[in-house]
């Protein structure tokens, strides 16, 4: 079985790791020391590149790319952390602020120092309140050791923290979003480009990092980038001749939730099988597995036959799916796929922020279609086509076939990708929550059709057997045109 | 304007803590309307829901037109516009708590302090006859891993079933 690798986790559990002296014994502040001793701020950008660290909020964007795209010469800079954490599903970024805050203040120290940045805003979800007593706590320790505030550690840096709440809006964890609820106003995002590292908060270059994402930095300096790219698979990228190395290295605080027996956080090296990772959290708590959505409430759901695809950045895109904030959640035999969608559907028509009109009504009209097919009221029609074949007198004429239209479920594909068109990958809205509408409630539908029907043909919720309610590989869209990444040699 | 309404809408006032608290958290940005969020918090916890005086007293102390603290207020669902029990109770109701019988859960704490459910337009609907209690549903709070999960004002319980729950409200 593979074997869990406890790196940003590693001291979670001691006790007393969120004050100062506890975690300086478990080398806290070292690799910010020897970031400041040791290396030049451009070293540290260059090795966060050579890292091939991708962003763990959801977008999976290279760090060091998104660095390399911040003005040197605009002042003052900004570094947002992201910690508002509401895709459903995910729950590492929690256990982080609340048990080991310090770490997260290093990895920010680090890039501050990177990106000669003086002021870092960490947004907060409102409901964490524990969380954010715990960073404020560790913050004020933080300044009164001389770990912030002016002229760190006599080296002339200069940074300060300020921890901001959020209130409750799931769309203020996209990062213009959240710039935007930074600044004061209604989290409605931002239309792009220009991109928060051009021009952020208080129209400033911003750097919006997830809160995961900033504790692989003190890792990576404190270890070295040789040490951290043995973790995680390099793929060949075969766009290009020979192929470019595309890294999904390090390790994933995977979330696992919903039907399995040990539900939890599990820090482990990218690239383990989906199939795999149900192992390591218990097995499924029932008979089989149904379905899993591997990478939050957004992603496209995986049917048993996709169990194999591995759970990094590559693999799962080129699978017509998504890690994004690595929440995965299992279902199995006894849920039925269309009421799981009527839950996700009501979360997104709860959720959208109303700037743009596909967004605002279409999501909550995917949630109404969903919810008449869920009632029993589902629209289907039975119509007679002329077709011609040996008819039941023997001879050649109308064979009197009728055929099934179930009108709700093409309604409910054409509406959802009206928001965003899942198949060209095109969106018609301003951020891609308008995707994270449109992935599942396609790919529930198409990849779990017979569900849908069978629940229109009933008149009421019918669920299945898991094998007569996924559609077989032979006819899944995502199965058929899923490509397999090979690692470099 | 009626006398009573300019009555309310000079009642509120910062206390002399969370004034000390507001003076420090304007220092933490260039501009005093970024602090809107967490004025806004503090403003909420002293008078239990953001009132119409609570908003004119925050859009003097940020210097922003009334309209821009009225778009913030009605945008997050944290905020309340209008009174709430004493204990705000928000039932996490997403797939994964969905997955391990969250429903039971809200029904037991339905029946048990028999009030409905507040909806965001009406949170009168949530509110126990003696104002003790509010009940509301909530989308995920992240603590996927030990649902169904529940917070009563400021605290998360985990791992819920009716019998803990009865010993939650027992206990407050
Ligand atoms: C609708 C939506 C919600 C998001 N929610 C979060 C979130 O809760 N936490 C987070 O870190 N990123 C979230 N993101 C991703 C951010 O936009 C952004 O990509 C990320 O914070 C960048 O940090 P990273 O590169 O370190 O991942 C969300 C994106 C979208 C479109
Ligand atoms: S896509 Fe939806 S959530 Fe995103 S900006 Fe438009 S309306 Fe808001
Ligand atoms: S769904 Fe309830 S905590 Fe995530």
């Amino acid at each position: 079985m593979v074997q869990e690798k406890r790196i940003l986790y590693e001291h979670l559990d001691v006790p007393g790791i969120n004050t100062f002296d506890v975690f300086r014994q478990h080398d806290g502040y070292a690799r910010f020391e020897k970031a400041i001793a040791e290396y030049q701020p451009d070293d540290i950008a260059k090795m966060v590149m050579d890292s091939g660290l991708k962003g763990r909020g959801g977008a999976g964007f290279s760090t060091g790319l998104k660095w390399s795209f911040v003005p040197k010469d605009i002042k003052p800079c900004y570094l947002c952390c992201n910690a508002d954490e509401s895709e459903p599903g995910t729950f590492s970024n929690r256990y982080v602020l609340e048990k080991n805050p310090h770490l997260l203040i290093e990895g920010i120290l680090i890039c501050c120092y990177a990106m000669g940045i003086e002021t870092t805003y960490v947004y907060i979800r409102g409901e964490f309140t524990l969380g954010k007593k715990m960073l404020d706590a560790a913050i004020k320790e933080a300044y009164a050791k001389g770990y912030l505030g002016k002229n760190i550690r006599g080296t002339g840096l200069n940074v300060d923290i300020y921890t901001h709440p959020g209130a409750g809006a799931y769309i203020c964890g996209e990062e213009t979003g959240l710039i935007e609820s930074l600044e004061g106003k209604r989290g409605q995002p931002r239309n792009k480009p220009p991109f928060p590292a051009v021009e952020g908060v208080f129209r400033k270059p911003t750097v919006v990092q997830n809160v995961e994402t900033l504790c692989n930095l003190p890792f990576i300096v404190g270890e070295g980038v040789e040490w951290y790219t043995q973790m995680g698979p390099t793929y060949g990228d075969t766009r290009f001749d020979p192929p470019k190395p595309d890294p999904n290295t390090g390790t994933k605080l995977y979330c696992i939730s919903g039907d399995v027996n040990k539900p939890g956080v599990y820090e482990l090296e990218l690239g383990l099988t989906c199939a795999e990772l149900v192992e390591v959290a218990g097995g499924v708590r029932g008979q089989e597995v149904k379905a899993v959505i591997p990478g939050g409430s957004s992603a496209p759901i995986l049917t048993r036959y996709e169990l194999d695809t591995r759970l990094d950045f590559t693999s799962l895109t080129l699978a017509k799916s998504m890690l994004g904030s690595g929440g995965i959640i299992v279902m199995n035999e006894t849920r039925n796929i269309v009421d799981c969608l009527l839950n996700i559907m009501k979360f997104y028509a709860h959720e959208s922020c109303g700037q743009c009109t596909p967004c605002r009504w279409g999501t909550p009209w995917v949630r109404d279609i969903v919810q008449r097919i869920a009632d029993g009221n589902g629209r289907k029609s039975t119509i007679t086509r002329p077709r011609f074949g040996i008819a039941e007198n023997g001879r050649w004429g109308d064979t009197g076939e009728t055929e099934e239209i179930y009108e709700d479920l093409d309604l409910l594909e054409s509406v959802a990708n009206n928001i965003a068109n899942v198949d060209t990958m095109t969106w018609n809205t301003i951020c891609v929550f308008g995707i994270a509408v449109s992935w599942p409630a396609v790919s529930y539908l198409r990849k779990f059709r017979p569900e849908f029907e069978a629940t229109i043909r009933e008149g009421q919720l019918t669920t299945l057997s898991v094998e007569a309610a996924t559609v077989p590989p032979e006819e899944n869209y995502a199965y058929q045109q899923r490509i397999v990444p090979r690692e470099l040699e | 304007m009626s006398e009573e309404l300019i009555q309310i809408q000079t009642a509120f006032r910062f206390s002399e803590e969370n004034q000390r608290e507001f003076d420090e958290l304007i220092g933490h940005y260039p501009v005093k309307e970024a602090a809107m969020l967490p004025t806004l918090h503090l403003a909420q916890k002293q008078a239990g829901y953001v009132s119409p005086a609570v908003m004119t007293y925050v859009a003097e102390l940020l210097e922003v037109p009334l309209m821009k603290v009225k778009d913030v207020v009605t945008f997050y669902p944290m905020f309340f516009e209008e009174p709430v029990g004493e204990y705000v109770i928000r039932v996490c109701h997403t797939l994964p708590c969905a997955l391990r019988d969250c429903k039971v859960v809200l029904e037991h704490l339905k029946a048990r302090l028999s009030t409905d459910v507040a909806s965001e337009t009406d949170l009168g609907k949530g509110t126990t006859a003696d104002e003790k209690f509010t009940l509301m549903k909530v989308e995920c709070l992240a603590s996927c891993d030990v649902a169904p999960v529940i917070m009563v004002n400021d605290d998360l319980y985990k791992n819920l079933t009716p019998e803990k729950v009865d010993k939650i409200l027992d206990n407050l």
